[in-house]
């Protein structure tokens, strides 16, 4: 494994998608961050562009007002890059979302635009849950390096 | 400025050692997690043994985690966990104590598809007697029998007995169509009202 | 001869020399922001089970963070002057280490003799970091103007402290030369300058690293991440780069001018690196004990700080040229 390869594992940056959810998912990946579980000691890092972004994590069902949006922000993050989709709406709707869209304001699970790496399921997922999903997500960035 | 003093007292004190857990790592086991408390919902978990295929579970499922469908003479009862929302009705309702939630919650998948993502219990189907197809699974014409039973205290109790065991082995659309042959008593809910 | 063959070799070692210090100031500001908040912060040692997989030693951790921006893809959007973003970081690096080349260190006077290095040097800081502006400005984001015109505002009131600091030691050491200036013997009049130019400075550096009560420039939770939103891969890890480039010749910078004999002969390095971890200490302290102030703020409390600060060295420094 070249330094680059392990330059990639060493410091994955990560930059936060909140797209309609409940706000629950989105406070557990905050504590995620926070002192008590400090991913930094990875080397992870909260960044506030999708430009410096290596991992994308998105929460919550997209509503139909997002789509360009999200589409946007995942053609924003360069390449190489893992989306992890945190939390039962992210993953496969839960609540908002049956096979035929049954709320006028909500299209589904973000799997149905962008190409979802890792899933977390949980409502909400524990923060050590979420770590977990990281490093899942971890893995699979140091793997795309390998394929190219 | 006696904020910031106030503030830098504070770091400065016995306290400010890091809180920091060791979580990916296992090197000090009792601080890899945080509190865990007791009660936590986590994956909920079929016992395939106590499971009678009852659809109880499926009906009250709040994130629609739950389906059930028949298939070459099997039953499948199937949570997917991307749906679930850990809320433990199906725990709940469920008449055999089937389903637990456990604390486990690590379940980050790669893939849809990622059989660690579903509980599945598959249940084999009573085949009918008459015409063949498979409609009931035989756990559940057991216990709901001895349900029946165990709530019936009257003289109807052994007409009941009866009937269930002459219908015992026919799907429902036989037991119509064929209903006069079976010769049972037609009148014995209108008496179980009372009960 | 002798002279000219040292001085091309050590300002060859000095370029990886101070990217190592920068990036080890760099974690340093890190972890030590980590341990004020109570949390681990990157890694030292990293845990015994995890070390295959996330390596032994965090030390380098800003370091990897260049590596991997070097390692992705670079985005450069339609809408930017593209020559001037794409070529404005390496021009920041550029002056950035021509700067460093003007700093002594212990052992390496470098070009720290040649006459008028304290202008030169100060010179390329300036510029390198005038072209953090330019690029952001030339790349059509409003939160990169946005924040660029925030780095301009803070830029012209903290380099009226760091001009103001400098000149007032020259004039009271009668030298433009950062080596000559490096070397005297102190006094109890230039201890007095040193301490009131010395917080002058600081102030300074604050505001140039845009540390916490003077990072609006950067202030994510507005401004998404204000001049570097639109950069990405290698334009961002070479301004990434010049940022460790930066910390470390301001340090050299400050110690070369404040405690004078520390940059001069190689038996000082212990001292002196203990001096540059002192500094950086005090760096984080400012940075977490602090919250960000607002624009006007800033500038406002620079001007109360800066102008009596400026004029009381100033005062000194002539009295000292004057009397002494
Ligand atoms: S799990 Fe319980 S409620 Fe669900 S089908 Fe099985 S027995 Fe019925
Ligand atoms: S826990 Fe709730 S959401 Fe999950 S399967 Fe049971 S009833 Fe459905």
């Amino acid at each position: 494994m070249g330094i680059m390869d392990k330059a990639r594992i060493y410091s994955p940056w990560l930059y936060h998608l909140h797209c309609g959810g409940c706000n629950g998912c989105d406070i557990e990946t905050l504590a995620a961050l926070a002192p008590r579980f400090d991913v930094e000691r990875f080397g992870i890092q909260l960044v506030p562009s999708p430009r410096h972004a290596d991992i994308l994590l998105t929460t919550g069902c997209v509503p139909k007002q997002f789509i360009p949006m999200v589409k946007r922000v995942y053609e924003q993050v360069p390449e190489p890059k893992v989306v992890v989709a945190v939390g039962s709406c992210a993953c496969g709707g839960s609540l908002f979302y049956d096979d035929a869209p049954e709320n006028y304001a909500i299209l589904g699970h973000p799997d149905l635009l962008i190409p979802v790496d890792v899933y977390v399921p949980g409502c909400a997922p524990k923060p050590e849950a979420i770590i977990n999903g990281v490093v899942q997500g971890i893995l699979k960035l140091a793997e795309k390096r390998a394929k190219k | 400025m006696s904020t910031e003093i106030k503030i830098l007292k504070q770091v400065l004190s016995k306290y400010s050692k890091p809180m920091t857990l060791t979580y990916p790592s296992t090197v000090a086991p009792e601080r890899r997690y945080s509190q865990i408390p007791e009660g936590l919902r986590g994956i909920p978990e079929r016992d395939n043994d106590k499971c009678i295929g009852c659809r109880a579970c499926y009906f009250v499922c709040s994130g629609r985690a739950t389906s059930i469908y028949d298939k070459d003479a099997k039953r499948t009862v199937e949570i997917f966990l991307f749906r679930c929302t850990f809320c433990a009705h199906c725990q709940e309702a469920c008449p055999e104590e089937a389903i637990k939630m456990t604390n486990k919650f690590e379940i980050a998948v790669p893939n849809r598809e990622d059989p660690a993502a579903r509980v599945i219990t598959e249940l084999d189907l009573l085949k009918c007697k008459n015409c063949g197809n498979p409609y009931v699974t035989r756990k559940l014409v057991d216990r709901t029998y001895e349900r029946l039973m165990e709530k019936i205290d009257t003289i109807v109790k052994e007409t009941v007995s009866n009937d269930y065991k002459k219908l015992d082995g026919y799907c429902p659309d036989c037991r119509r169509a064929y209903g006069v042959d079976f010769d049972t008593h037609t009148k014995k809910y209108v008496w179980l009202e009372g009960v | 001869m002798v002279d000219l063959i040292y001085t091309v070799v050590s300002l060859i070692v000095i370029v990886p020399l101070a990217l190592f210090l920068g990036v080890v100031y760099s974690f340093l500001l890190r972890k030590l922001s980590a341990r004020f908040q109570w949390r681990v912060g990157p890694m030292l040692r990293m845990y015994g089970d995890l070390k295959p997989l996330l390596g032994t030693s965090r030390l380098l951790q800003p370091l990897y963070d260049i590596l991997k921006l070097y390692g992705k893809e670079t985005v450069v959007p339609d809408v930017s002057r593209r020559r001037l973003f794409v070529y404005s970081p390496y021009l920041s690096l550029i002056f950035a280490v021509a700067a460093i080349f003007f700093i002594p260190f212990p052992g390496m006077p470098l070009l720290s003799g040649v006459p008028y290095s304290l202008i030169i040097a100060s010179y390329l800081l300036i510029a390198s970091i005038l072209f953090t502006i330019l690029g952001p400005i030339a790349s059509g984001s409003p939160w990169a103007a946005i924040g660029a015109r925030r780095e301009v505002e803070l830029f012209l009131v903290s380099e009226l402290g760091f001009v103001l600091s400098i000149f007032a030691i020259a004039i009271a050491r009668q030298s433009l030369v950062i080596w000559e200036l490096s070397k005297g013997a102190q006094s109890v009049y230039l201890a007095l300058l040193t301490v009131t130019a010395g917080a002058l400075m600081f102030a300074a550096v604050l505001g140039k690293l845009h540390i916490k009560p003077f990072d609006m420039p950067e202030a994510e939770a507005e401004i998404v991440a204000g001049p570097y939103t639109e950069y990405s891969g290698k334009l961002l890890g070479t301004y990434y780069l010049s940022k460790a480039f930066l910390l470390y010749g301001l340090v050299a910078l400050f110690i070369s001018l404040f405690l004078p004999p520390l940059a001069t002969d190689v038996l000082w390095l212990p001292l002196y690196l203990i001096a540059a971890f002192v500094l950086v200490f005090l760096l984080t302290a400012v940075q977490v004990l602090n919250p960000r102030y607002r624009i006007r703020n800033a500038i406002n409390w620079y001007l109360k700080v800066v102008i009596p600060l400026g004029l009381l060295s100033f005062i000194i420094a002539l009295a000292i040229w004057l009397v002494v």
